[in-house]
């Protein structure tokens, strides 16, 4: 199936940022806000992508609804970085047509990564659509089944684990061991600009899906939950690890 | 203590990229091999290094000539560290013959004499205990290349003097390095973090999850990793990469450090990555 026409519904950056991508790529975009009504073009689109906050009540409730106004060949697509495709999917009357499609912002760069990802029902073509549709906007798209915590968040909290661990046990310094995956192999951050980067009540979550879902070796460090319990939750706290000003 | 002299042990990739790396902080550097067309092999490495780092415009010619004059190449063990101030050994990575070269060493150095192992995978205390100079024992961890490469990892043990600690990040920094201290304990800091994220890539691999390009790309892509897990571990060498998790697991004990199955089956069928033109991706 080929997607010319996409609603969105929600706003902010990321909503900015793909109607501006969208529209280069020549594709018909046609918005809609989260308290709203339902607006009706966007029950013709090819593709919805909802961007509601990462609750699952609201994303049901959100999907439940597209699910009965939109045509039936409309994929549905959640952008929820939790592992709530086959969930959300198990709502609708379409489960084969809903797909997760997270977005990454890139933290250097002007770019975002997303992850499509592949619910129990996802039919191929759903993705394949998806991975096509992406692939003409020039957005950067890789396929998973779903999974907590996705690939990169998976990779990276797990790293970050690991790195309170260690500085918990006083082998290293945290500034030290930040700055050695920097220099010694050239990692982009290290895993404790990582963690304040991305809140460590995130990271904490992540591990506790992971550690529910895959098993107990990602069970989060003491410290970690520590420093959730202290609001020590990263950059956008003006403390995590590291302190900011 | 004032550094002036350093012995290199070991002229492999590692020894004679530490050895050109002191030379050209303006160390004399006594480079010892076993062998000496392993020794040869070493200052010829170094000379091709420097010539394109000349023609780079980098350095003049006169300066290259400089650094190599630096540089003396020995068989003799006994003439390579008897008059040096600091002895940095870049041997094979066999714990018994790393031993056994540390018992005779302290026999042979003066008694002031700093020992720094390039190891990245043994005790430096176990070796530390077979000298009597524990105080003066130390870890100094380079990554290759020794010549481009920023840090280096100085690992303490139990016994390190705080004065040898200083000595060695004091002449980091002198060589252009940025040293970053960290306790003796398996796969020091780098090792033991590069090891979880290369296996939670391989994993979700194993488990069906993504394939090897998606999972790559998404750390490229999303957070700027110049290679991903897959893409590092055909460059590296499955074998290197097996035997290093393998040692990890049974030193730390816990389930992160587990071999991927899909390691274990590439080294089993000498998929090797990009030495033997296949690994997790096909090269030609």
């Amino acid at each position: 199936m080929k997607i010319s026409t996409v609603g969105i519904i929600g706003g902010g950056e990321l909503a900015d940022k793909l109607k501006e991508v969208l529209g280069k790529a020549n594709l018909k975009v046609v918005t809609a806000s989260l308290n709203g009504d339902f607006v009706k073009e966007i029950a013709e689109c090819d593709l919805v992508i909802e961007l509601a906050e990462d609750d699952f009540a609201v994303k049901k409730n959100l999907m439940k609804t597209c699910d009965t106004k939109c045509k039936k060949e409309s994929i549905l697509a959640t952008t929820s970085s939790h592992p709530w495709v086959t969930r959300l999917a198990g709502e609708t009357k379409r489960p084969d047509k809903v797909v997760g499609l997270n977005f990454t912002k890139n933290p250097f760069e002007d770019k975002y990564l997303v992850q499509v990802v592949q619910g129990l029902q996802t039919s191929a073509e759903t993705v394949q659509a998806a991975r096509k549709f992406l692939a003409d906007t020039g957005i950067t798209a890789v396929k998973l089944e779903e999974t907590p915590g996705l690939i990169l968040d998976r990779v990276i909290a797990s790293v970050v684990n690991e790195a309170a661990v260690m500085y918990s046990s006083r082998l290293a310094s945290k500034e030290d061991i930040d700055k050695m995956m920097k220099v010694c192999v050239n990692w982009p951050m290290g895993p404790f600009e990582f963690a304040d980067y991305m809140g460590i009540d995130r990271v904490v979550e992540i591990l506790d899906e992971m550690t529910e879902q895959l098993g107990p070796k990602f069970q989060p460090c003491f410290l970690l939950r520590r420093m959730v319990d202290a609001g020590w939750l990263g950059k956008k706290r003006g403390r995590g690890f590291h302190i900011y000003s | 203590m004032e550094i002036k002299k350093i012995a290199v042990l070991g002229a492999g990739v590692m020894g004679h990229g530490i050895a050109q790396v002191c030379a050209q902080a303006g160390y004399e550097v006594n480079m010892r091999d076993i062998k000496d067309e392993f020794v040869q092999s070493g200052i010829s490495k170094i000379k091709k290094f420097l010539s394109g780092s000349v023609e780079k415009q980098r350095m003049t010619q006169t300066q290259a000539d400089e650094i190599v004059g630096c540089i003396k190449g020995l068989t003799d063990l006994k003439a390579s560290v008897g008059d040096v101030e600091l002895v940095i050994e870049a041997i094979s990575e066999d714990i018994n013959i790393k031993k056994d070269m540390y018992k005779e060493l302290d026999q042979i150095c003066r008694p002031d004499t700093i020992f720094a192992s390039n190891t990245s995978a043994q005790s430096i205390t176990e070796m530390a205990m077979v000298t009597k100079r524990p105080d003066k024992f130390i870890g100094m961890h380079w990554f290759n290349p020794a010549q481009l490469m920023r840090g280096v990892e100085v690992v303490v043990q139990a016994k390190t003097s705080d004065e040898t600690r200083d000595t060695i990040v004091d002449l980091c920094k002198k060589l252009g390095k940025e040293p970053g201290v960290c306790q003796d304990s398996p796969g020091f800091v780098v090792n033991r973090l590069l090891q979880i994220w290369y296996n939670e890539g391989l994993n979700m691999y194993d488990e069906g999850i993504a394939e090897p390009i998606d999972i790559d790309s998404a750390l490229k892509v999303g957070y700027n990793f110049r290679m991903g897990p897959f893409e590092l571990r055909d460059l590296v060498g499955m074998d290197i990469g097996y035997a290093s998790t393998t040692t990890h697991y049974r030193e730390l004990m816990r389930e992160q450090f587990r071999p991927p199955r899909c390691l274990i089956m590439k080294v089993k069928a000498g998929d090797l990555g990009r030495k033997t033109g296949k690994g997790f991706y096909e090269y030609k």
